[in-house]
């Protein structure tokens, strides 16, 4: 095995022939220094000290990490997505957090800023953000991961006390509320990113860039379909100890636990799973395409939950025009919550060649060239593709050899890869701009837009019609 | 190297005939996850599950080798001298992977890839540096017991306080017992042959661990790349501290993660001599083992299960 007899080992892992070797002896060595249970705190404890003791040794050497302009930041909303949010956050240096403000007092915040003190922040905790505001002279940033229907006032006021403001998508529940955002923003001269993470993913990156613009290696895209599917899933509940009064989730804007817990179905608060999950996609879609949609078609309806408990639609298909500079495209768009077969992607599709991008890192991104196109070479030895992969071909047993059975396109994969949590690299680009760095890779306006495509499905929906955008529709 | 369900040959007996549990599985960490709780609310109970599914669904992004972008990928993709921050979740298992390894002389490196020893960890700063190229972790051997471990404090939260997780049968970890029960009632079986139970146990706030072999599988010996002769089974318990509730740990502290250490202890029982496990098993009061050998020339004749440590609070056994 690779690393056997590799020098400068403990005693417990080298034998005294040079090579590892089980013995009673070491294990008793191991025994005679460690209790084996009082495990955990004692390993860690353990652990902790002799990092500690060699750092101290080493202290002729400085670290040379001082170089990173620190920020300080509140995180409002730790929720499930904040919680993702933080956690990618701990993983970017010079990130110091300040506050945290939840209205769950009881579990969420807790929780968070439980984490947090792990990592060595310490946190002033807030059920009230308009205090925290207040009392927070020193925040450089505001990250909001709340819900849909609070991310306009949230952002707003936090822009008006001088803050730079990360929002999860989608950026309001309404075209007004994201309509005051990038106001706001504009005025007080303010950064605001808009969660759109895959904006900032290297892998969507290299294909917008590289594959799409430098090598245009789908040729002229004619259609694109992707979908967001998921199993059915119980509604999400919370620890009975734990819920919040009744006072204060009404003084929030939520009739009941339920309505808290599950806000991304109801109307008025979030905007259902096309919303939630499209318009990430959805996104892509025009970011890729470089123009907005002309007009979308969508059906959809609450097919499945139990409408007592949700409002907005579990199932959703809907159809973008987009009338591009190289000619008319054709967009599909599906998501709903009843099979979650084959998960979510996004397929791009030209008369050279397709494009399969997720961003689910396992999945990753595929290229398939068709049969006709000419070859992809030199774009294999600029790096911008891995070579193919030879695909199975199933040839017959018996008669004349070589009858195959079809030929398939040859699949390409795309080497580059995100190593980091999905929304670091997202957040790293907001820290950045923040030091002056480096400009937002979606900023208000990129949000607004996309909001505006999305949210038209809702609406397309109840009105049983084709709605045309017009210039009107993504001007602020 | 993960031996799951069947071939763990330990399962809950006659879990239909326990009064009022409620049972709801998950697959993730290419085994099935399963929560065995007493609850009067249906949905309540089902919700507290999916929960407790959602972070195993979370902690198989951040710990599996297989995703690319988990911290155990990042730990495996550093060149000598590289430095990469991991979350909680990733620290305290190789924390908890690199006492195992200490206390087995190594053996329990087999379940764990190689290169452990290759690794400063800065528990503070939750930094992991490689001083060699070629880590390769696989905390197969560790993570389904931490995320049992984990499952189980957040059914305490919810107040499921009656219950019992798994992953695979493979890591166990029982909180308290169904009404009128001291235990939850489990059996160890021949993994070869799963209608021989060998122990009944009654087992409450103790995880176990189990590893076993069916015919032509096999566990590698880390040091001779053999594979590893004489052992069909090995199961070890580990008792879980009262202490180890949600509850007592608001500030934040160390996580006492008996589910994880059993998971850790069982690959290493399968490879450690018996006078080792013997000498562990004493010195840790509370932890209990056993073994079950191959059975030497004639197949039919059974081997003798081995036990090792015993007396722990909590559980009982009693040989059928």
């Amino acid at each position: 095995m690779a690393g056997d007899g590799e020098p400068g080992k403990t005693p417990a892992q080298t034998g005294d022939q040079g090579q590892r070797k089980l013995g009673r002896r070491d294990v008793l060595r191991g025994l005679s220094t460690f209790p084996a249970l009082g495990l955990f705190g004692y390993a860690w404890n353990e652990q902790r000290h002799y990092e500690q003791a060699k750092m101290e040794a080493a202290a002729a050497a400085p670290a040379a990490a001082g170089d990173v302009q620190p920020i300080n930041v509140a995180l409002l909303g730790a929720g499930a997505q904040g919680q993702v949010l933080t956690d990618s956050m701990l993983r970017i240096p010079g990130v110091r957090f300040r506050a945290v403000c939840d209205i769950w007092t009881e579990y969420n915040q807790k929780r968070v800023v439980n984490q947090l003190k792990k990592f060595n922040h310490n946190p002033n905790a807030y059920e009230d953000y308009r205090e925290m505001l207040d009392k927070e002279q020193e925040l450089d940033a505001v990250v909001i991961a709340t819900p849909d229907f609070w991310h306009s006032p949230h952002t707003v006021d936090c822009l008006k006390a001088g803050r730079h403001v990360y929002c999860e998508k989608e950026m309001s529940n309404t075209l007004e509320g994201a309509r005051a955002m990038v106001a706001a923003a504009r005025d007080t001269g303010k950064l605001l990113q808009i969660g759109h993470q895959r904006r900032s993913n290297p892998r969507y990156l290299h294909c917008y860039e590289k594959l799409l613009g430098e090598a245009k290696l789908l040729g002229r895209i004619v259609t694109i379909s992707g979908q967001w599917n998921r199993a059915v899933a119980p509604d999400l509940g919370a620890p009975a100890r734990y819920a919040i009064p009744d006072a204060r989730l009404k003084q929030y804007g939520f009739k009941d636990m339920h309505q808290f817990r599950n806000w991304r179905w109801f109307k008025g608060l979030g905007g259902g799973p096309i919303v939630d999950l499209g318009s990430h996609q959805i996104d892509i879609y025009t970011w890729f395409l470089g123009v907005n949609p002309s007009a979308v078609m969508a059906s959809g309806g609450l097919l499945y939950h139990d409408p007592k408990t949700h409002e907005w639609y579990d199932t959703v298909m809907a159809v973008y025009d987009y009338d591009t500079p190289a000619g008319p495209v054709k967009a599909y768009y599906q998501t709903q919550t009843t099979n979650g077969s084959q998960g979510y992607f996004e397929n791009f599709m030209g008369d050279q060649g397709t494009l399969l991008i997720s961003e689910s890192e396992t999945y990753g991104a595929r290229l398939y060239r068709d049969p006709n196109a000419p070859a992809w070479d030199t774009w294999v030895q600029k790096g911008f593709l891995n070579a193919p992969t030879i695909q199975e071909v199933k040839e017959k047993t018996e008669g004349v050899t070589d009858v195959r059975e079809s030929v398939s396109p040859d699949e390409h994969k795309v080497s580059i890869v995100l190593r980091d949590p999905y929304h670091q690299p997202h957040l790293q680009n907001f820290f950045d701009a923040v030091r002056g760095k480096a400009k937002l890779n979606c900023p208000a306006e990129a949000g607004y837009e996309s909001a505006s495509s999305v949210l038209k499905v809702n609406e397309a929906i109840e009105a049983k019609s084709r709605l045309a955008f017009g210039p009107d529709d993504y001007r602020v | 190297m993960d031996h799951d369900g069947a071939d763990s040959g330990l399962e809950i007996e006659a879990w239909r005939t326990l009064g009022g549990v409620r049972r709801f599985s998950h697959e993730a960490m290419a085994t099935v996850f399963e929560v065995s709780a007493v609850h009067s609310d249906e949905r309540y109970a089902a919700q507290a599950a999916h929960a407790a599914f959602d972070l195993v669904d979370r902690l198989e992004r951040e710990l599996s080798r297989f995703v690319p972008n988990s911290d155990i990928a990042r730990v495996n993709r550093l060149a000598a001298g590289e430095r990469t921050r991991v979350g909680p979740s990733a620290m305290e298992c190789l924390v908890i992977a690199r006492h195992a390894f200490d206390l087995t002389g190594g053996a329990f490196d087999v379940s764990i890839g190689t290169g452990l020893p290759s690794l400063e960890l800065e528990p503070d700063a939750f930094a992991v540096r490689a001083t060699t190229d070629g880590v390769r972790l696989d905390l197969g051997g560790i993570g389904k017991g931490y995320a049992v471990d984990l499952m189980a404090e957040l059914l305490e939260e919810w107040g499921l306080g009656q219950a019992l997780v798994h992953g695979g049968f493979s890591s166990v970890l029982a909180l308290e017992a169904p009404e009128g029960l001291d235990g939850w009632p489990l059996t160890l079986s021949n993994p070869g042959d799963p209608s021989r139970v060998l122990v009944h146990l009654s087992v409450r706030q103790t995880a176990l661990g189990a590893s076993g072999l069916r015919k032509g599988d096999h566990i590698v010996e880390p040091c001779t790349g053999k594979p590893v002769r004489g052992r069909r089974a090995a199961w070890v318990a580990v008792p879980r501290p009262e202490a180890a509730g949600a509850e007592a740990r608001g500030d934040g502290g160390p996580r006492v993660a008996a589910a994880a250490v059993a998971d850790a202890l069982t690959t290493a029982f399968m490879l450690l001599g018996l006078e080792d496990i013997a000498t562990l098993c004493e010195r840790s009061p509370g932890v209990e083992a056993w073994v079950l050998p191959e059975p030497d020339g004639d197949q039919r004749e059974q081997a003798t299960l081995l036990h090792f440590g015993g007396s722990g609070a909590g559980y009982t056994s009693a040989s059928s």
